[in-house]
């Protein structure tokens, strides 16, 4: 197996996992350009409950690899159907706590309207296809695994019989 | 997940996320090869039980980091010589359990 690398840095596009806390002004700053006249920031970040039930924290696990790879390749996408002059994506791993960043997305752009746009789609593909997990734990019950897909609460899954 | 050791030879590794990994209580498991993918979902059952329900059928499949498609029991392409096509897992391939995400 190929050495373990958290970031891939390539044409305009910077995509990271870490286990610190995510930095939003380093973020900002990966992206900026003389050529852009915008520069949007969305930040991900643990909220108190999931319909109306209290979480108590967010552990974020990954396919490293995988997570990497299709987290570039959805940046080179926005880069390209925006026209955007760069892209960063950064998802933090481990646990969270209630208010704290799990994920950042800049993009810069010469114009507004391609940054918001591109921010937001961005930030759609991520939560569709990237190879990260997200363990809710609540207060005094077992946690459970989400699932994007179907935004219904995450399933509790039996353990096999005899384990 | 911390470092999976490379498989044995004449074997491969599956790697075991999420849901997947709460289920089995591992990380991952180490199959001999060749595989036929096909075969996959089965040989996991064997080991398993239960997981080709309440997991794998919810689950995506990646080797060597690119999705493949696990064709179904009625979905079989046999040529003429009654062998079914479609990819074979070999040695040292990475295999990957990917259950639905919930990045971001």
């Amino acid at each position: 197996m190929e050495s373990q690398s958290n970031e891939i840095n390539e044409n305009g596009c910077y995509v990271a996992l870490t286990h610190e806390h995510l930095r939003v002004q380093e973020t900002i700053d990966r992206v900026r350009s003389p050529q852009a006249g915008a520069i949007v920031l969305f930040a991900g970040t643990t909220r108190d409950n999931f319909a109306g039930k209290p979480v108590k924290e967010l552990q974020y696990s990954a396919y490293n690899s995988m997570a990497l790879k299709t987290m570039l390749s959805i940046c080179k996408g926005v880069l390209a159907r925006h026209g955007l002059n760069s892209v960063a994506m950064i998802h933090r791993l481990g646990t969270v706590p209630i208010g704290e960043e799990s994920i950042l997305i800049a993009v810069s752009a010469p114009h507004r309207q391609a940054a918001w746009r591109a921010g937001e789609e961005a930030l759609e593909e991520c939560k569709k296809h990237v190879e990260v997990w997200k363990r809710e734990e609540f207060e005094g019950e077992e946690g459970v695994w989400r699932a994007n897909r179907d935004g219904a609460p995450g399933q509790i899954m039996e353990k096999e019989a005899g384990h | 997940m911390g470092a999976v050791p490379k498989p044995p030879k004449g074997h491969f590794n599956v790697l075991y996320f999420a849901s997947a990994s709460s289920f089995t209580s591992r990380e991952y498991d180490t199959l001999p090869a060749p595989l036929p993918i096909n075969k996959l979902f089965d040989t996991l059952e064997e080991r398993h039980n239960g997981i080709k329900d309440k997991i794998l059928s919810s689950c995506l499949v990646t080797v060597n980091l690119n999705y493949v498609d696990i064709p179904d029991n009625n979905n079989n392409t046999n040529n003429q010589d009654g062998v079914e096509s479609g990819l074979v897992i070999q040695e040292s391939d990475e295999v990957a359990i990917i259950p639905p995400v919930s990045s971001g």
